[in-house]
């Protein structure tokens, strides 16, 4: 099996991925891209349908004997899947449910909130050129409104609850256990991914809710997530932003 | 065996993956209906089993699973009868890559467009005061909007014709797909395809001129062999229903460009 990953700064989807590339093992070829400055657009593999209209916006690419993939999430349990060591999903099918269902929650909900915050500190980059290689319409029109400097503050304060309601989920999951879901897993990752870059941008989400606080260092600290985090290229990775999903459109 | 409690809406959309799901593999189930015409779902009996109000919700022993397409892995992992979800960890990648697109692309826009010619019309004549109570008791801030919206036609121009757009995309991508292999995401039935055929089963009536035997002859292939199948068969028969009854148009063995 030839795996090449196509990631970015170790932040967001990228850190997802590359963290449960190290977690489970798994032998491939990293390949740095800067999604920030839409660097995925280049890519071979850029034009092939599942990588132009990936709906995560801009996220790592996993070439897998000669296919590439494209979701962090789903990467996550791919690899789970054909990787060593413990298992990064409950065994349990009901456990199982629980972590989909609340990854789906991040992917959808925290995700684009997340992104939209970033993107607004800490502004991707992208010249003409570039936004004319993006296949996706919807894409392009997202970046277009962040290079544009477009946010409004309904927007804003609705982003800003989002992570407000994600660390209230946590918080309230972390009361008897030190992990998401149990055990460590990728729903741990996911969700830190799109978090540690908030703690900064949104703190009254976090000022209150110290086992949510603890989580995220220990997350951190873990071997896989330390790993992922020692491949920074620059001095704060969770500072590093690309265009993410789209903010749901029917509110 | 624990037993299963289905709360479900009509055999399409979120309430039939998990409907078609069990019946595929062959769980026995006790069905109750939520008419979402009729709000069920908001009242506070159905409230008690599933606090936000979405449809479906599966109750399994005492344990209560929403999420539609999350619901169908856990029906596939737990009970016995045919895998569907395949056993290659590549193969299950695409399944969930679809689904996704699926459940957060392509279906909000065929939504946007059902809801305006479907729900929307087939609710509008009650009683606006009966009908203000009851978006209010909708837990969901954004489902309250959306309701708003369908009720009082006020989808915008500019919203429908990008979900239009993205229909369109999204019936070219799936017949491209489906023109390299027999289902949408493997090389067997699964959940990929019951979540497509959810979406997708009327797409001849709903969209004529983007899908028929001429322009999208695999897209229609696929609907026929799903709709074949005794499973869907009988998880249609469910459907109470005008919109349900559109799944008849796959009986046609030529459907012409509209």
């Amino acid at each position: 099996m030839s795996l090449t990953l196509y990631h970015g700064e170790p932040n967001g989807p990228s850190l997802t991925v590359l963290a449960t590339l190290f977690a489970k093992e798994v032998p491939a070829n990293l390949k740095h891209i800067d999604l920030a400055r839409g660097g995925r657009h280049s890519l071979e593999c850029a034009q092939e349908p599942l990588v132009a209209v990936s709906i995560e916006g801009e996220g790592p690419v996993l070439v897998a004997n000669g296919e590439a993939m494209t979701d962090s999430v789903f990467i996550a349990c791919y690899l789970d899947e054909v990787g060593q060591g413990a298992a990064l999903r409950p065994a349990d099918p009901y456990h199982r449910w629980e972590t989909m269902k609340w990854c789906r929650q991040m992917i959808e909900r925290t995700a684009p909130a997340a992104a939209l915050l970033g993107c607004r500190a800490h502004p991707p980059q992208a010249d003409a050129a570039m936004l004319e290689r993006i296949g996706s319409v919807d894409l392009r029109a997202r970046w277009e409104q962040i290079l544009a400097g477009q946010f409004s503050e309904e927007q804003l304060t609705d982003s800003r609850n989002k992570i407000g309601q994600a660390a209230e989920r946590i918080e309230a999951q972390l009361t008897d256990r030190e992990w998401l879901m149990g055990a460590y897993s990728i729903a741990d990752l996911e969700s830190y991914a799109w978090l540690a870059g908030m703690v900064p941008l949104v703190p009254e989400a976090f000022a209150e809710r110290p086992r949510t606080r603890a989580w995220l260092a220990r997350v951190r600290a873990s071997p896989a997530v330390a790993k992922a985090l020692s491949l920074a290229r620059t001095p704060e990775p969770a500072a590093s932003w690309s265009v993410g999903p789209e903010i749901n459109r029917w509110g | 065996m624990h037993s299963v409690t289905l709360y479900h809406w009509e055999p399409n959309a979120n309430s039939g993956k998990p409907m078609l799901a069990l019946m595929e593999k062959g769980v026995a189930f006790t069905s109750h209906y939520l008419d979402l015409l009729r709000f069920d779902q908001h009242k506070p009996e159905y409230l008690a089993i599933n606090p936000l109000g979405t449809i479906p919700a599966m109750v399994h022993g005492d344990r209560v699973l929403t999420e539609s397409t999350a619901i169908m892995e856990y029906v596939d992992e737990v009970f016995p009868g045919p895998p569907l979800m395949p056993a290659d960890p590549r193969d299950r990648w695409r399944v969930r890559w679809w689904m996704k697109f699926m459940d957060q692309w392509l279906a909000p826009s065929f939504s946007m467009i059902g809801w305006k010619v479907f729900v929307g019309p087939a609710v509008r004549s009650r009683d606006p005061q009966e009908l203000q109570a009851a978006v209010e008791r909708i837990p969901l801030p954004e489902r309250r909007v959306a309701w708003r919206k369908a009720i009082t036609g006020q989808f915008g121009t500019d919203e429908l014709e990008e979900s239009q757009r993205r229909v369109a995309l999204g019936i070219r991508m799936l017949e491209e797909e489906l023109a390299k292999r027999p289902w949408l995401a493997s090389d067997q039935f699964s959940l990929a395809d019951i979540n497509g055929f959810n979406l997708a089963y009327a797409l001849p009536v709903a969209q004529p001129a983007l899908s028929n035997d001429e322009l999208t002859p695999n897209i229609l292939r696929w609907l026929r062999t799903i709709y074949a199948r005794p499973a869907t068969r009988a998880c249609w028969a469910m459907g109470r229903t005008s919109m349900v009854e559109r799944v008849k148009i796959l009986e046609q063995p030529h459907i012409a460009a509209g």
